[in-house]
């Protein structure tokens, strides 16, 4: 699979049959029967990894949404954003959209790294050549977003010498040498890493990358969809997502409900109740970090540390921090 | 606005702005005020999220440190005033890109990674309270010469000059001498960012 792609991506390239909008539908594999599945380019090799009985059309998003919306026969948008699943809900095409993978920006540069570049900054010089995708489609908004969050764009785009409708366009040129970087998701690196080389976009610069699914709406395999959706969502299939550089769906934000006992001392232990514990990644009594374990995704206990004031309890994961009550230090 | 802002003055201002009083005497209100006042240059809210990521290095590293609980109690006292500080610090960087309308990333949205037994013991935690001090008051030196709006400036230095402090104490602390230059050496903002991304998971 991982050979195929990219020898299929530096063919095409080769042949100057970059994928356009309406050549979506060039990059599907029609082999196998079952659910009609629109996907973002990013998930083609992911998606056929966790299920290979599905009929798969890869290209942009946004261009797919747009196909679905004049009334391709999709059962399922598998979106890298969610404002395009968002936009056809508000339509009524879709229904009720779900998160379900993240994923981050990079810059990858051919093996070789001949113009020796070692961080972002390094593409703001003079006479670097950068291909990126175009605003219109994710990869490309999230692009624009990071170079604006980091105040260079204008140097950037100065350097940009083209600009592709997917990141598997991208791959293919930076891993062909016709351009010095270009900015991709990191699972487009992780993927195939052969013939490039990755340099990190700064994480506080990084966007939030959350990719939606939703099943269409006059999609006749309402219950097929269903169980795709549930079959992406569950561990086996976050596991594959993640094996291939995605990051999984964040948690939701923690709740507390009930701190017990409402008194403690140096030393004790409190139990939390609520909703969300599991992944949570600090815990705080009026500022304060302790000690903790996560009994199960409702149950948390920590250890009153040494130092701690009477106040509020913080029980904080990646998407979020809930706050408590303010638990008394006698 | 004038550099030599009264804490009467800046309560004042703060109220405007909501939150403020929650970090009394900080440069939170200064920062909001200021971001909310005239649209900021890009690159002026390019040096606030680098800030709002160093200061949540910081926090995630002091709140570590604390929470392994194997330094001693004077070092474990300054490793909790640190935490304390990193943390205003946080909320008054915040401010900027807050005034500005934006949202500033939070705990949880950057994944920190530090070298092997950098919390194994006090010894450890204090080499890297050093390192971490260094990239602290070096962005914040950069910040300052590099941004733009010059109202923001003083409240940068206040922030400087902390970063400085803790620095000379985990220097010390560390065998080191407390401090060295008359004049410590800025980051230009692709050397803070180079810096504080080698601390990311």
């Amino acid at each position: 699979m991982r050979f195929s792609r990219i020898t299929s991506l530096l063919a095409g390239v080769a042949l100057c049959a970059a994928l356009t909008v309406g050549g979506a539908q060039a990059n599907s594999n029609k082999a196998t029967a079952g659910l009609t599945i629109f996907a973002g380019s990013s998930m083609t090799t992911v998606l056929p990894e966790i299920d290979s009985g599905n009929t798969y059309s890869f290209g942009s998003s946004t261009a797919l949404g747009t196909q679905i919306k004049n009334g391709a026969p999709a059962d399922v948008l598998m979106s890298a954003n969610t404002t395009v699943p968002a936009s056809l809900y508000a339509a009524g095409v879709v229904e009720k959209p779900v998160n379900f993978i993240r994923n981050t920006l990079a810059i990858v540069v051919p093996k070789s790294n001949p113009a020796g570049i070692k961080s972002i900054y390094d593409l703001t010089k003079p006479g670097i050549k950068i291909d990126e995708a175009a605003a219109s489609v994710p990869v490309g908004s999230y692009t624009l977003q990071v170079l604006n969050q980091m105040g260079i764009n204008d140097a950037i785009q100065a350097n940009v010498v083209s600009k592709e409708t997917s990141d598997a366009n991208v791959v293919a040129k930076v891993a062909l040498g016709q351009v010095d970087a270009g900015f991709v998701y990191l699972s487009d690196y992780v993927i195939d890493p052969t013939h490039l080389t990755l340099i990190k976009v700064p994480a506080w610069a990084q966007p939030k990358i959350t990719y939606a699914m939703a099943i269409v709406t006059k999609s006749p395999n309402q219950a097929a969809a269903e169980a795709w959706m549930k079959k992406v969502l569950s561990p086996a299939g976050q596991a594959i997502f993640v094996k291939d550089g995605f990051l999984p769906i964040a948690a939701p934000v923690p709740t507390i409900t009930k701190i017990a006992p409402a008194r403690a001392t140096v030393g004790g232990t409190v139990t939390l109740t609520g909703t969300n514990f599991t992944g949570t990644t600090s815990v705080t009594i009026q500022g304060v970090p302790a000690k903790f374990k996560v009994v199960s995704a409702a149950k948390l206990t920590l250890t009153v540390p040494p130092k701690a004031k009477s106040g509020p309890i913080t029980v904080t994961n990646p998407s979020g921090t809930a706050t408590s009550k303010p638990l008394t230090i006698d | 606005m004038s550099a030599s802002i009264t804490r009467g003055q800046l309560f004042s201002r703060g109220a405007k702005g909501g939150t403020v009083l929650l970090v009394a005497g900080s440069a939170l209100g200064r920062f909001v005020d200021e971001a909310a006042a005239a649209p900021l240059p890009l690159s002026d809210l390019a040096y606030a999220r680098l800030l709002v990521g160093a200061e949540l290095l910081a926090s995630d590293f002091y709140s570590q440190a604390v929470a392994a609980s194997n330094s001693g109690p004077v070092i474990g006292g300054y490793l909790h005033r640190a935490l304390a500080n990193e943390q205003e610090h946080y909320q008054s960087v915040s401010g900027i890109l807050t005034g500005a309308g934006l949202t500033p990333a939070a705990a949880g949205d950057i994944d920190f990674s530090y070298p092997a037994g950098t919390f194994a013991s006090q010894g450890s935690t204090v080499k890297f309270a050093r390192q971490l001090e260094e990239l602290m008051l070096g962005a914040y030196l950069g910040a300052i010469a590099g941004i733009q709006t010059d109202s923001l400036k003083a409240g940068l230095a206040q922030i400087a000059a902390s970063e400085a402090q803790h620095a000379s104490y985990f220097n010390a602390t560390g065998g080191t001498k407390a401090f060295k230059n008359a004049f410590p050496s800025p980051l230009t903002i692709d050397q803070a960012s180079n810096a504080l991304d080698a601390f990311t998971a």
